[in-house]
């Protein structure tokens, strides 16, 4: 009995510990308040000018980070910091899972590093 | 000419000046600086510890975006520790190169 409760609890904890990593985010509503973004970060958020960046595929939980600290000060860009001010936790969460969600031209280094290939 | 279309002129030069002042990153040199930055970034889904997060996704970003991180992380206007420490060791055009060559590899 002892052990099955320990179990229990361990599955518990691990199915906590995913959903927390799955980020609750809706797409669907994120498209929605993510129109201002659009402006600079295109509507497919592949933004053209250079100067912004490629929002479409990235990590959904590194944008979420990214706009809190763009909130509460941590990264400083005026143009951002106006932009973040109107979001609430569950705006930032729906907004980076419909970024995130889109065909991207993103990648990470694997296979790009001299001697790869 | 009129003074305001000289003005127009000089303007116009200075403008051009500017743009073609960065984007002149060379790829080459760019690839063989970023092996360093393959411990983390070249790892899908690798986590930073401390706040957790994941390791942004920069193959492919555009270029004017790397260079303004990497100069913000010099200036000490953008912080992340490991970051800043390695945005020290590069020179401006170290920057342009790994700027140039990272955005090269959009999909």
């Amino acid at each position: 009995m002892k052990r099955a409760i320990t179990l229990l609890s361990f599955g518990a904890i691990l199915a906590f510990a995913s959903t927390q990593l799955l980020a609750t985010g809706n797409a669907e509503n994120g498209k929605q308040k993510a129109a201002t973004c659009f402006a600079c970060h295109g509507v497919d958020g592949n933004s053209i000018d250079p100067q912004y960046p490629r929002l479409a595929g990235q990590y959904n939980l590194y944008l979420q980070r990214v706009l809190h600290e763009y909130k509460d000060g941590q990264r400083n860009n005026p143009i951002m910091k106006g932009m973040v001010a109107t979001l609430s936790d569950q705006d930032i969460e729906d907004v980076a899972t419909y970024f995130s969600g889109l065909p991207s031209k993103l990648d990470t280094l694997k296979g790009h590093i001299s001697g790869d290939k | 000419m009129t003074r305001l279309q000289l003005l127009g002129l000089a303007a116009a030069t200075a403008l051009f000046a500017a743009t073609s002042v960065h984007a002149e990153g060379d790829k080459a040199a760019g690839r063989k600086l970023i092996y360093t930055c393959a411990g983390c970034h070249g790892v899908p889904g690798y986590t930073n510890a401390y706040p957790q997060y994941p390791v942004p996704k920069i193959a492919g970003q555009n270029e004017q975006y790397i260079v303004n991180a990497l100069q913000g992380y010099q200036s000490g206007d953008r912080k992340h520790p490991t970051m800043d420490a390695q945005a020290q060791s590069l020179s401006a055009t170290d920057i342009q190169n790994i700027a140039a060559y990272l955005s090269s590899l959009a999909k």
